[in-house]
């Protein structure tokens, strides 16, 4: 039972990877805290379900559309939104984004309604191994996660482009005397975010069923993994997720599943009182 | 058509209440709180289970007091906390205000919800005949909030408030104790908002989980937005009617047949957040914006937008 728990955990931890990844990523780049990361989450998953059963194409197929339109999503509200409230500080971009999270949430509720949805995938017999119980989405979900973040890692210390958004997320104006453009960089950085959340929106809808609030429902878990991290250290936000993950997964063994949720929430309330700067970097308290 | 105007009337009142306390915590004192609809929800719970028992008005206070003590409480553990970690923590109390009404089936009866709730004046509602009475009442209520709140933002308290929001070293450094008055005043606003959630449990006479999602926050948001940050004659005034506009939409459907409700709604709160970063980009200010007072005047370099 621990043992399938922990699994289990391991998995929603890594599907919480990806967006928590994101949001650190864009809070490093861009210094505010992406409150539609759970919407852009959904509309990832939304893409991939239009393509997948409404247009039969391949599930990877579907996946790729899906990044590429919830690239397209962060690049037009990095434009019209994001770009044009940089100057007026953190709490006028975090409250903005929560207004392009209702626009993204209720433009699928529009077109799709409130009803559950699935993709139109095999179903398949789970794998047994030593007792625990594996899913064949959880195999897709653990793997394509893992070597997203293997990109992702190697785009961010390798590429000059990672190399950039490190110096941009380091010191914008120093970045921008070395002749860095903090504007690409940003669009870069929200074209990247776009993709890995559309693709944790696919992933998400393997996971459950599709609805307007799949997002929405991740969004506590995501940003207590990421602060958990320390925001802005995406390392931090791997491992911050795999803990909420595990936490949230084992916390079945203590409390009612209908409480999981709750499990997020007190990570983030205890390590904010005893740890406010995160595990890796990152601070909390204002001065 | 009556009946229609007298709901939109209701609503909009406590839409107003909702946006004054928002536009205190935040307009004010510059404190987030993506959870507002969680306070509600308290106040809404709070006086719905014990109005029956001990009549609606200490009910309704009961329910204020205690969303103030968890308001206070949930400050005292975060406020200290930059905006941005500010914003999750109040996001996720509102989730877990959520979680518990809707899991603690022996005090809140789950997804059911709780019927029967006495309106105040209830005889005399009855005696006049349809919502008269609890028009007067609810119009009432937000003018005394509305007259109580103003006074604070005139008065020192508010005055300190203003200046934390601001600049809250040189607040802390003019020998203001910044930690205490961000509690105070995020203890207030969850008073205010526990009371528009009276209100509303008052009107429907009927509560359940489903009334109280986060589109509660997004409307105060909205309203505080385009009232004109820090300013309650024009939260009152701008706020108001957009409210009755959006409202409005919602009988559309009687007339429109080509999209259902679930687009209706859709398209609402898709208006809204729109709406939000519209107003953020295009006027900041609001539309009556905060009122410069003296000291103000002589300080134009001031920024207004943070």
């Amino acid at each position: 039972m621990a043992a399938q728990l922990f699994f289990n955990g391991l998995v929603t931890g890594l599907l919480l990877a990806l967006p928590a990844l994101a949001l650190t990523l864009i809070f490093g780049v861009l210094k505010f805290a992406n409150f539609a990361v759970g919407a852009m989450l959904t509309l990832g998953a939304y893409a991939a379900w239009v393509a997948n059963v409404q247009f039969g194409a391949p599930l990877v197929g579907s996946a790729a559309i899906a990044a590429v339109t919830v690239a397209g999503a962060g690049l037009l509200a990095d434009q019209f939104a994001f770009e044009r409230l940089r100057q007026r500080g953190s709490i006028t971009l975090l409250v903005a984004s929560m207004g392009v999270s209702l626009v993204i949430e209720n433009v699928c509720r529009f077109f799709f309604g409130n009803a559950s949805r699935g993709f139109d995938v095999a179903l398949s017999r789970p794998i047994r191994w030593q007792g625990v119980r594996i899913n064949q989405e959880q195999i897709t979900i653990a793997i394509t996660v893992v070597v997203c973040l293997v990109l992702v890692d190697a785009l961010l210390r390798f590429t000059p482009l990672g190399r950039a958004m490190r110096a941009v997320a380091d010191n914008a104006a120093l970045a921008a005397v070395r002749g860095v453009e903090r504007r690409a960089i940003a669009r870069l950085t929200w074209a990247l975010v776009g993709a890995l959340l559309g693709l944790a929106g696919v992933l998400a809808g393997l996971d459950r069923s599709i609805d307007p609030l799949i997002g929405w429902n991740y969004q506590i878990a995501i940003f207590a993994a990421a602060i958990l991290g320390g925001l802005g250290s995406p390392i931090g936000a791997v491992l911050g997720a795999l803990t909420i993950g595990v936490a949230e997964e084992m916390s079945a063994l203590v409390i009612p599943t209908n409480y999981r949720q709750v499990v997020s929430f007190a990570v983030i309330l205890a390590l904010l009182l005893f740890r406010a700067n995160g595990l890796l970097g990152a601070k909390a308290a204002r001065k | 058509m009556i009946a229609y105007l007298v709901t939109i009337a209701i609503l909009v009142c406590v839409a107003a209440l909702v946006g004054l306390a928002l536009n205190l915590q935040w307009g004010l004192a510059g404190l987030v709180n993506f959870g507002v609809v969680g306070f509600v929800a308290i106040g809404a719970y709070a006086t719905a289970l014990l109005a029956p028992y001990v009549g609606w008005l200490p009910a309704m206070l009961v329910a204020a007091a205690l969303s103030a003590i968890l308001s206070a409480g949930l400050a005292l553990l975060s406020i200290r906390l930059e905006e941005n970690y500010l914003a999750i923590v109040t996001i996720g109390f509102g989730e877990v205000v959520r979680l518990v009404i809707l899991n603690e089936d022996w005090l809140t009866h789950g997804a059911l919800g709780i019927a029967d709730i006495p309106r105040p004046f209830a005889t005399l509602g009855q005696a006049v005949g349809g919502d008269t009475v609890f028009i007067v009442f609810a119009l009432a209520l937000v003018a005394l909030v509305f007259c109580l709140l103003e006074a604070m933002a005139r008065s020192p308290f508010g005055r300190v408030l203003r200046a934390i929001r601001d600049d809250a070293t040189v607040t802390a450094a003019l020998g203001k104790n910044v930690f205490a008055l961000r509690v105070r005043a995020f203890a207030v606003g969850g008073a205010v908002m526990a009371i528009a959630g009276a209100l509303h449990a008052f009107y429907l006479t009927y509560i359940d989980p489903g009334q109280f999602t986060p589109i509660v926050t997004a409307y105060a948001f909205m309203a505080v937005i385009a009232g004109g940050r820090g300013s309650n004659v024009g939260l009152l005034i701008g706020a108001c009617s957009i409210m009755a506009l959006l409202e409005g939409t919602r009988f559309l459907k009687d007339f429109v047949t080509v999209i259902d409700g679930v687009q209706l709604s859709a398209l609402r709160l898709g208006l809204i957040g729109a709406g939000i970063v519209l107003l953020l980009i295009l006027r900041p200010q609001g539309i009556a914006s905060e009122p410069k007072r003296r000291a103000a005047d002589l300080l134009h370099d001031m920024g207004e937008d943070r």
